[in-house]
């Protein structure tokens, strides 16, 4: 339950700070930004999905986590890392090829490497894990 | 891996949810399990056998 609970903050804290700099930015919003804030936005969204399981299956009496989705944290942990070495890579190529400074390439790819994992998640989550 | 869960499932009258909480999962892995998307650890296998009161091969059937 407290897991659950810590989700729940997190996404709180990640939701409030992007509000804050939205707020508080007085430079005009490029779209670049708004498509990171949309991003930013989408995996609060997942995080919560998550929390929501999690906290539903504590109030059913069920374990907040069991076997399978620790299995299915495991598996999606270990393809989120591996395809997010080629996201880097790819960043990194790009990097010379298009004019984004520095704090915006890494934010890119912090991002990206979110969205990759809440991808990973969904495809193992719904398609199963079979003889492993 | 092919399972009768559901079959027994429906011999003693449990829901997915009942089964769920007498093993100490989540249900989602009951439904999982018997769409067979999901092979079960052996301790988990155990736990279910127990609940039907029958061996692990009665439930869960090896395909090579």
């Amino acid at each position: 339950m407290k897991r659950a609970y810590l989700v729940f903050i997190v996404a709180g804290l990640v939701l409030a700070a992007t509000v804050l700099w939205f707020l508080s930015s007085d430079t005009q919003f490029k779209p670049y930004d708004l498509v990171e804030i949309g991003i930013v936005l989408m995996v609060v969204g997942f995080a919560v999905y998550l929390g929501y399981k999690r906290f539903s299956s504590a109030k059913r009496g069920e374990p907040a986590e069991d076997e399978m989705s620790k299995k299915v944290m495991r598996k999606t942990a270990s393809w989120s890392y591996y395809i997010s070495l080629y996201l880097w890579l790819a960043i990194m190529y790009f990097s010379d090829r298009i004019k984004l400074e520095n704090h915006a390439l890494i934010g890119a790819g912090i991002l990206g490497m979110a969205v990759v994992f809440a991808i990973s998640w969904l495809v193992i989550n719904f398609g199963g894990i079979k003889n492993e | 891996m092919n399972n009768r869960i559901r079959e027994y499932r429906a011999r003693l009258d449990l829901t997915q949810d009942d089964l769920a909480r007498k093993v100490n999962v989540r249900r989602e892995t009951i439904v999982f399990l018997e769409k067979n998307k999901y092979n079960p650890s052996l301790k988990l296998a155990h736990d279910i056998a127990r609940v039907f009161g029958v061996t692990i091969e009665e439930i869960f059937i090896f395909v090579p």
